[in-house]
């Protein structure tokens, strides 16, 4: 073959899709396999030798893995999930909420009624708008939690409270907790995996999952699911034609001898054996992350669950839900396999910046318009997703947390536009020990605040249960960092009893 | 029940119930969990009479001896205080357990001073103590190694034997300078026998501009420096790097550590007319900024109010945590739950700051330059201050026919072409508001048919809202375009841009001069539409829009074509009679008083003045104007000054107004019960911590002081000389630069927290020379380098590893992961493509994306061989929302975290970034192309020399033979690649 032919070399981001193809369905390209090869390890694809966890956990799990959907921009829980009739008998009514209101922006307009129509689903009946209703056919699965607080209605702040539990940059993701808290179920994958949307990142880029104080291996690892170079540096940049398979291995065993040598008269130096692992592990992440992302690789019934089954997608230039579904779906896709092979937490955010036009859920100008496609594409991905773990008992063990930063007002903004409520939105969770079909916290008449105003449902909480359900104890998982023992929980949190099965 | 009643009767209580045998097991069995040993919720505790009896932060009392009844305590318990119910979870107290409560308070609340838990005293903590006076043990030589000696001795251990030259070499070449020594280095080095060979190595390395370039990234990760606000809309600061590049001129210059800690809190108070005074400052911004938690939010809302009280909880904590050593901002919600450091102390430290905020400063880097300026700057608004003060009684006395020719000069005259002489209502065409300032918006007129088109010239609005006048509206960044589509998707042809952030500046408001486009050669552009597109509204009032009075659209005859012609806009606010879209060619515009009539009324308006003046106040009046007008003058010809992002009185429109506006007085600072801002409490002012007594805590500052004073009383209570903490915390931090750990092991942190130090007699000793001899960094390098604790081997001893694994008194030196800096910079070293050039802006490896929103910092598609980019990486521009992938997999430091120390990672990820990233294969060949033009011949000798310059050593027969069969194999580039992922490039013995 063609050095510049090689399917070992990254794809520049122009390149056209055959090749990116070749690469993945090839599992990684002969480089991959050369290199298994030398090693000696023809089990390198190790999901089936799991590394033991990293330290003992607190109690025992009922889960074992997290997934995030993170609506970035502030989802809309009044028209999505929680149900207000007094908003529909109010339309058009002057908002008066009692009491004086500080709103982001000006988003004080007469109430506005959810944008879609409810009706129940599921033995419990639970009311969802139509704009989710693919969510129907799993809502038993679902707890709710329609009290929840934040502590600022700036995107940022929030988001990283959502993200990271603090409102500053600089603190550990939620994954990253995980990661440190669990370890890895399969070295040669990472532990915790970030699918950002696929237009770029939300709020606060990368802040809201990298390790920040945590060793950097805890760090959230990017990966694009479907683009020519899903997982940066995997591959040899495209300007390094010069690498080839076969000199690959043979760089592989020439280094390993030499850092043998090197490390033979460095005696009691457990950081040298350390870095010749960490490219042992290298070489056969190469092979392990495009078999896992190799999404092409899944049943035809499967496919067509996700609704990927159609052929090559090209979208019109307005949002549309089908682009958002195509999209959403392929992350989740790509989270169950990455699941199954041992990744402890996956993170999906639907929404990029809160831009113009508006590719995120920060819909201060026109509801319909912004959440209609990004919700029903969610609700498709998720909904098969879910579907897809429990067909394959991975439900069980497996948590899912639906979140935002925010919810939005109940009062119109602009006529078609919500302005940002920090002061109630909705969680949704799912599996991995939750109970289904139960709301945990109501919100008020008109969802502005929490009915029980003494009594809201904060991230610390929710955190908490997760890591409870993980079999970690909040209060205990800690580390130590400019004088404090953090904690992803701060000072705060307690286990919802009421959501766990 | 009869017993019950009994006991709550005072009267009839027998006898008090006993502290020790009745009360003490109630207060173990429903407190202590709380309230006892471990932990002290609200600082309150059951188990230490003092506290019990004197309450806990809020310093009310709870046990009120003799008054059972109404003891608060007693009401907790009891159930009796809503939302006060103690315990707050689980079983409450029996009623006999309260009334036994109840008794022993009514009786006194006897409680001998034995059941009384002592509590060390807070301030009894090694790091709050004075700089000991130590001897240093009688040894010959470096007095440093005798410290150590001694405690190795004390353990049966010995120090290992110097290392050899080579490493020694390498060693001091990267310690000092961050970068690998030639093999030409390292060969002279090892052939130098004479006896002060290493001494004039450390003294060549000293002086080297590298040195300075390697040390202040060390200071830039403990101050969090970054070129990029971070959070949500991560935008860019361009004038950020003169701070960075002061600090590296600080080290090369060897700066006293008093004067670099004083410059950087306080320079332009202590040393205003010097240019480092000014740029020093860079330190109190270096840190992330909520962009939108302040321009979005005015600091009247909540929201507003967390922003800039985080805003301030940075500052504060960077500066205690940087120059003390101390966790401050613990005490943000409570009193440290450790430290002796009350909430007061903490909010007392917002004061010193609570003037500034992050923003742009103007100054000249050149100092007499500067020291002119900022003089009359000085001068200029003590005269304007002192002539409104003279002005405001006449103004009054002028009465309205002042204010009608004030009111003229400010509006200007818009007459209707229809009826000539009448005014006009029409103002122009307004967008739609948007909440803020970066939403795109455009508006076009359609000439009819595709013409030539000769400029394009945009008249601005002029309107009284919120005080605006002249200029309303008038767009912050934009473009100017033709084309004969009217969406503008084909055939754009650019009249005019500063549309985006490739423009380091706004467009400034032009009040109402026309601005018009370039144009007027013979190749004019032809189109149909013209169409003005907005990237950057202008501020209203708390939201954002754009208007324009006229947009005129000239042929080559100078005709204007666009009069009339019918406006299309992304959106309009179309308020009659006023705003609407076809007022953008309706011919009527405000234009700017011409400079005669504005010469005339002002000359009437001054003669209104001079009629109610008196004579001395005519005079004193004529003096301060003919100061104001020599200052005016001389200002003028100042060139533009430079500018650097520094902590500043911010003077602004909208919702980020800063201080300036209210001259810069500092806003008023409340204690936050648990961090608040809505329930702020008693109001503090200026001051420092109390743990520290050698001098008061609380500045002695008259209340009409310049904020600065508040700043210029922190920075000499930090380089007081009896502050123990300042001189401490350096040379820790520089200590463990050179041995990979700090004496004390938590540069950061040196309280209750933190890790005690392993020599603490070493640490005064190292301190107090420090101070006592000028501060100089040099002088502490050169001590600590030219020890034989330095220069020792890394050895295997495992008699030593058993007795002290971590090598924590250094037996022997311990080998170190270059950090992401030092192995970019030896990449690009040995690669033959390192660019010394110093200083300026950072150079960028990213593509930025969509830059007028969230910039989107693309490092993927930035070329990976770009030589902008083959600079040292402390001139690397730092984003923060994106920090660089490779970088960050290096384990670089995060801008968003103050670092005291790196962490130390080895994983996959990092091995793939080492294997595969851009910019490795590309300076692997580069590295190739090297040594071939070197070594033209042999490839024996293109391999050896490739070995030499990455480990600094040629290697022996059996190590080059199969390096070269590999070469032979897969070509250089493939060898380079391999020799840079050698442990011993990474590693450093």
């Amino acid at each position: 073959m063609m050095a510049h032919d090689s399917p070992f070399h990254r794809a520049a981001a122009s390149r056209p899709i055959s090749r990116r193809e070749f690469l993945w369905q090839s599992g990684g390209g002969l480089g991959g396999l050369a290199l298994a090869a030398m090693l000696g390890h023809d089990r390198a694809l190790a999901a089936d030798t799991p590394a033991p966890a990293s330290r003992p956990l607190h109690h025992p799990a009922k889960a074992k893995r997290v997934v995030q959907f993170f609506m970035a921009g502030a989802a809309s829980h009044l028209d999505l999930f929680d149900y207000k009739p007094e908003l529909i008998k109010r339309h058009g009514q002057p908002s008066d909420f009692g009491e004086p209101v500080e709103a982001f922006q000006n988003g004080l307009g007469p109430w506005l009624r959810p944008l879609w129509d409810f009706q129940p689903y599921g033995q419990s009946g639970k009311m969802l708008s139509e704009v989710v209703a693919p969510l129907g056919g799993v809502v038993d699965d679902l707890a709710f939690v329609h009290n929840m607080v934040g502590k600022s209605g700036v995107h940022s702040a929030a988001t990283l409270l959502q993200s990271t539990g603090f409102q500053l940059p600089g603190f550990p993701g939620a994954g990253c907790w995980v990661s440190y808290g669990l370890g890895s179920l399969n070295e040669n994958l990472p532990t915790f995996v970030v699918l950002p949307d696929h237009r770029g990142f939300a709020s606060n880029g990368v802040k809201n999952w990298d390790a920040a104080f945590l060793p950097s291996q805890h760090s959230g690892t990017i990966i694009f699911p479907g683009t020519d170079a899903p997982v940066a540096d995997l591959f040899p940049h495209a300007a390094g034609k010069f690498v080839t398979p076969d000199g690959e291995a043979a760089a592989h065993r020439l280094m390993a001898d030499i850092n043998r040598q090197h490390a033979a008269t460095r005696e009691g130096d457990q950081r040298l054996d350390a870095r010749i692992r960490s490219y042992e592990l290298a070489a056969r992440m190469q092979l392990a992350a495009p078999e896992a992302l190799n999404l092409k690789a899944e049943p035809a019934h499967v496919l067509k669950l996700y609704g990927l089954d159609g052929g090559p997608q090209t979208w019109p230039k307005e949002i549309s839900a089908d682009e958002e579904a195509f999209h959403f779906s392929q992350k989740c896709l790509a989270a169950r396999r990455l699941l199954e092979r041992g990744v402890r937490f996956v993170q999906i955010w639907s929404g990029n910046d809160n831009s113009f036009p508006r590719r995120n859920w920060d819909s201060h100008e026109d509801v319909k318009r912004d959440h209609g496609p990004l919700a029903l594409g969610m609700a498709r991905g998720a909904a098969a997703f879910i579907q897809d773990l429990k067909q394959r008992g991975l439900l069980e063990d497996t948590l899912i947390l639906w979140t935002t930063e925010f919810g939005r007002m109940p009062s119109s903004q602009g006529g078609k536009g919500r302005d940002h409520n920090p002061f109630v939105f909705t969680n949704w969770l799912c599996g991995g020990g939750i109970k289904g079909g139960v709301t945990h916290g109501e919100s008020d008449l008109w969802g502005y605040k929490p009915l029980d105003r003494t009594r809201p449902t904060t991230v610390y909480d929710i955190h908490a249960t997760i890591l409870h359900k993980l079999g970690l104890d909040h209060t205990r998982l800690t580390f130590r960092h400019n004088g404090i023992d953090r904690r992803l929980t701060d000072v705060h949190g307690h286990v919802i009893k009421s959501l766990i099965a | 029940m009869t017993l019950v009643a009994l006991l709550l009767t005072p009267a009839c209580a027998a006898a008090a119930p006993d502290f020790a045998s009745d009360v003490r097991p109630i207060f173990e069995a429903h407190c202590f969990k709380c309230h006892g040993p471990i932990k002290q919720k609200s600082g309150y505790r059951l188990d230490v009479r003092a506290i019990a009896l004197t309450g806990g932060e809020s310093g009310t009392p709870n046990i009120l001896p003799g008054r059972g009844a109404t003891s608060p305590l007693v009401k907790f318990i009891a159930g009796e205080v809503e939302d006060m119910k103690m315990p707050p979870e689980g079983e409450p107290l029996a009623p006999a357990e309260i009334a036994t409560i109840r008794a022993w308070i009514d009786a006194g609340a006897p409680w001998p001073e034995a059941a009384s838990a002592a509590v060390a005293d807070p301030l009894d903590w090694w790091s709050l103590q004075p700089l000991a006076t130590v001897t240093p043990p009688a040894s010959a030589g470096n007095p440093l190694d005798g410290f150590i000696r001694t405690q190795l001795a004390a353990r049966g251990l010995a120090p290992s034997p110097p290392a050899d030259a080579r490493t020694l070499c390498r060693r001091l070449h990267f310690d000092l300078t961050g970068l690998p020594p030639t093999p030409e280095d390292i060969a002279a080095f090892v052939a130098d026998s004479a006896p002060d060979a290493y001494a004039r190595l450390v003294e060549k390395l000293l002086a080297s501009p590298r040195y300075g370039e390697r040390w202040a990234r060390h200071w830039l990760d403990v101050v969090h420096y970054g070129d990029t606000h971070g959070y949500d809309k991560d935008k860019l600061r361009p004038n950020a790097w003169p701070y960075r590049d002061y600090v590296v001129r600080a080290f090369n210059t060897d700066k006293p550590y008093a004067r670099f800690v004083q410059e950087q809190i306080a320079g332009d108070v202590l040393f205003p007319s010097t240019a480092d005074g000014i740029e020093a400052l860079g330190f109190i911004s270096a840190g992330p900024w909520d962009f939108i938690g302040h321009a979005e939010v005015p600091e009247s809302k909540t929201d507003g109010k967390i922003a800039r009280h985080l805003d301030r909880d940075d500052m504060v904590a960077n500066t205690i945590g940087t120059f003390s050593s101390l966790t401050v901002h613990c005490a943000q919600c409570h009193n440290h739950k450790f430290d002796p450091i009350p909430q007061e102390d903490y909010y007392s430290l917002q004061a010193v700051f609570s003037a500034l905020d992050r923003t742009d400063r103007e100054y000249y880097r050149d100092d007499a330059r500067n020291a002119r300026f900022q003089n009359l700057r000085r001068e200029q608004r003590d005269t304007s201050a002192a002539l409104a003060a003279l002005e405001a009684p006449l103004r009054a006395q002028a009465g309205e026919a002042y204010a009608e020719i004030t009111r003229r000069l400010e509006r200007p005259p818009q007459s209707d072409p229809a009826n000539p002489g009448k005014p006009s209502p029409s103002r122009g065409y307004h967008s739609a508001l948007s909440s803020t300032p970066d939403a795109m918006k455009w508006v076009q007129v359609d000439l009819g048919e595709s013409v030539e088109i000769n400029r394009a010239t945009l008249l601005p609005a002029h309107d009284d809202f919120n005080g605006i006048g002249a200029g309303f509206g008038f767009p912050v960044r934009f473009k100017v375009e033709a084309s004969d589509d009217p969406a503008f998707q084909t055939g754009v042809k650019l009249l005019w841009q500063r549309y985006d952030q490739t423009f380091m500046a706004d467009f400034p408001n032009p009040g109402l001069t026309p601005f018009a486009t370039g144009g007027g050669t013979g190749d004019g552009i032809i189109g149909r539409y013209v169409r003005v597109t907005v990237t950057k509204l202008a501020p209203r009032k708390d939201d954002y829009m754009f208007a324009l009075a006229e947009l005129r659209v000239t042929d080559r005859a100078g005709k204007n074509i666009a009069l009339g012609r019918p406006v299309t806009a992304f959106d309009s606010i179309e308020s009659a009679p006023r705003w609407s879209r076809t007022h953008l060619t309706d011919g009527v515009a405000p234009s700017a008083l011409s400079a005669d009539e504005k010469q005339e009324l002002e000359r009437a308006r001054d003669a209104l003045l001079l009629g109610v003046s008196d004579e001395p106040t005519k005079q004193r009046r004529a003096q301060l104007l003919a100061e104001s007008t020599r200052i005016a003058a001389e200002l003028k010809t100042f060139p533009k000054p430079d500018l650097v992002y520094a902590g500043a009185i911010h003077t602004g429109s909208s919702n980020f107004k800063g201080t300036g506006t209210e001259g810069g007085r500092p806003r008023p600072i409340h204690v936050l019960a648990r961090g608040q801002v809505t329930t702020p409490g008693k109001p503090v002012g200026p001051g420092t911590l109390s743990a520290l007594t050698f001098s008061p805590a609380r500045f002695a500052l008259s209340p009409d002081a310049g904020e600065g004073e508040r700043r210029a009383a922190l920075a000499h209570w930090l380089t007081d000389p009896k502050n123990p903490l300042t001189w401490r915390s350096i040379v820790n931090r520089v200590w463990q630069y050179h041995f990979g750990r700090g004496l004390v092991d938590t540069p950061n942190d040196f309280g209750r927290n933190g890790a005690a130090p392993t020599h603490p007699e070493l640490l005064d000793w190292l301190a107090a020379d420090f101070r006592d001899s000028g501060g100089s960094l040099k002088s502490l390098h050169r001590r600590i380098v030219t020890s034989d604790t330095y220069r020792q081997a890394i050895t295997a001893n495992s008699a030593a590893e058993k007795i002290d694994s971590g090598n924590t008194l250094l037996w022997r030196q311990n080998r170190r992961k270059l950090e992401a800096e030092a192995l970019r910079d030896a990449i690009l070293a040995v690669s033959g493509k390192l660019d010394l050039t110093m200083g300026g802006p950072g150079w960028q490896d990213f593509v930025i994306e969509r830059p007028e929103h969230s910039p989107h910092f693309r490092y993927d598609l930035a070329n990976p061989d770009d030589p902008a980019t083959w600079r040292r990486s402390i001139y690397r521009f730092v984003a923060r929302s994106q920090t660089q992938p490779w970088m960050t997999s290096m384990d670089c430091a995060d801008p968003s975290m103050r670092v005291d120390k790196r962490n130390e990672s080895l994983s996959p990820l990092q091995a793939l970034a080492m294997l595969n990233n851009g910019f490795i294969v590309t300076q692997a060949q580069h590295l190739a192309a090297r040594v071939q033009s070197e070594h033209p011949h042999t490839l024996a000798a293109q391999v050896a020399r490739a070995h030499a310059l990455a480990l600094g050593r040629p290697p022996d027969a059996a190590a080059l033979a199969p390096l070269v069969r590999f070469a032979e194999a897969e070509g250089l580039p493939a060898l380079g690649r391999l020799l840079l992922n050698l442990n011993e490039f990474t590693f450093v013995d």
